[in-house]
């Protein structure tokens, strides 16, 4: 039995602590927003934001978050910061098959959450470990900066 | 919790790793990518013993459980070693991955074990009895393979104060995020009126262990830039002969002209 917040409920897991907390949100609390893509932290597809930071849920063990915070797309949503960064995104057509977005929108919460002003250079660096096959970047990148300008005052 | 225990102290770990047969867990970035459904895992991440990061007279003190992350936010870790943890995976790898579980892997690739390799950091291992503090050579046996008793944890890595600021690193991989070294390399060389006190070279992801030879470094120590000058062709000599690197996905020639590159444009480097 694992005690943790999932997006602002505490929640116990029934599952061994060795499972991938990936599997857990997926199987266990049918949190299906966070995408599976690798499962070696290559991908980018499942991060969560766990205690303010972000992570790939397919390398953290669920006994490792007994007492945390997980926020997933499905809790992100709900927030002010995310409809900024959802109408910025849409803008700038930086979605096509989708499938990076979840973690991708997670990691342009962590970068502005850090820094509401990141340079272009920043900005890369903050979404290097979310791949994304289709878009090439670029729009990604300019989707960021849009909400960090058009958001300002939420970061 | 039968297959995972989650102590608060270190003390209480250290109990626990004393009765059984635990794996200790602290990032979990390695051990989760073939995670052993038989494994009980005794998770360090939340002790906050093996999270702190301080000074004393003579040392800048890690905990094990660092993340790379908290490395690269600290105010007393030293650049050399920011610098290579800056270069890591990505972000959410560092949020997770620990210097601690770095070391205790026993892989010759781990970046920010070459840097306490090159910079002749000792480590502080303990159990429930008490401890001891070792230099780095004396952990790594192998690949994969160290020093580290059934009862122990690491606790601390214990970097030298002073002697680091001149340092030369760099990584060599397929690209800039999410690469795995290929070859990685970290010199310092220190000079104290016009001669080198100290010259420290590791080279990583080359061989079983990192290749870190004091007694080949020391044909520069003593010397003016003028007379190293002198040694230099020796000095590249003897570290031709002994970097053997071993044949992976990438080529041995390859890694060996790598390593040959680097360590001479160490030497250009600081006018040598």
């Amino acid at each position: 039995m694992v005690k943790f917040m999932l997006n602002g409920q505490e929640v116990v897991s029934k599952s061994q602590a060795n499972q991938r907390l990936l599997d857990v949100l997926r199987h266990e609390f049918r949190i299906t927003g966070v995408k599976c893509g690798c499962k070696e932290g290559e991908c980018g597809a499942c991060s969560v934001i766990l205690d303010g930071k972000l992570v790939n849920s397919c390398l953290v063990a669920l006994g490792s978050i007994e007492g945390s915070t997980v926020t997933t797309i499905e809790g992100y949503r709900e927030t002010e910061r995310y409809a900024a960064l959802d109408k910025a995104y849409a803008s700038v057509s930086a979605v096509q098959c989708g499938f990076c977005i979840p973690g991708m929108i997670l990691a342009s919460e962590c970068i502005l959450a850090k820094n509401p002003n990141p340079t272009e250079a920043e900005i890369r660096a903050g979404i290097s470990g979310n791949l994304c096959r289709c878009t090439g970047y670029n729009a990604i990148v300019k989707a960021i900066s849009i909400a960090a300008e058009e958001g300002k005052g939420l970061w | 919790m039968v297959n995972g225990y989650h102590p608060e102290l270190l003390q209480e770990a250290l109990a626990i790793r004393a009765q059984e047969a635990v794996t200790p867990y602290a990032g979990g970035t390695d051990l989760m990518i073939k995670p052993d459904e038989k494994a009980r895992y005794l998770f360090l991440n939340k002790v906050s013993e093996l999270k702190k990061i301080t000074e004393d007279a003579d040392y800048i003190r890690l905990g094990a459980a660092c993340t790379f992350t908290d490395i690269q936010e600290s105010e007393l870790a030293p650049e050399i070693l920011k610098e290579a943890v800056s270069q890591i995976a990505a972000p959410a790898i560092r949020n997770l991955g620990t210097v601690g579980g770095n070391i205790c892997n026993g892989s010759p690739k781990a970046d920010s074990a070459l840097i306490f390799w090159a910079t002749d950091s000792k480590l502080r291992l303990v159990n429930s009895r008490g401890e001891r503090v070792i230099p780095m050579s004396e952990f790594y046996l192998g690949r994969n393979e160290t020093s580290l008793q059934a009862d122990e944890l690491l606790a601390e890595i214990l970097m030298p104060k002073t002697g680091l600021s001149h340092y030369y690193y760099k990584k060599v991989g397929v690209r800039n995020a999410l690469a795995i070294s290929r070859v990685s390399f970290a010199g310092i060389l220190g000079a104290e009126s016009g001669r080198i006190v100290n010259c420290q070279t590791a080279f990583g992801a080359v061989s079983e262990v990192v290749i870190r030879r004091p007694d080949l470094d020391a044909m520069l120590s003593g010397k003016t830039i003028e007379e190293a000058k002198a040694s230099k062709e020796d000095y590249l000599r003897a570290y031709d002969q002994v970097i053997l690197p071993i044949k992976g996905r990438i080529s041995a020639e390859y890694r060996k002209a790598v390593c040959m590159n680097l360590l001479r444009d160490f030497l250009d480097s600081n006018g040598i």
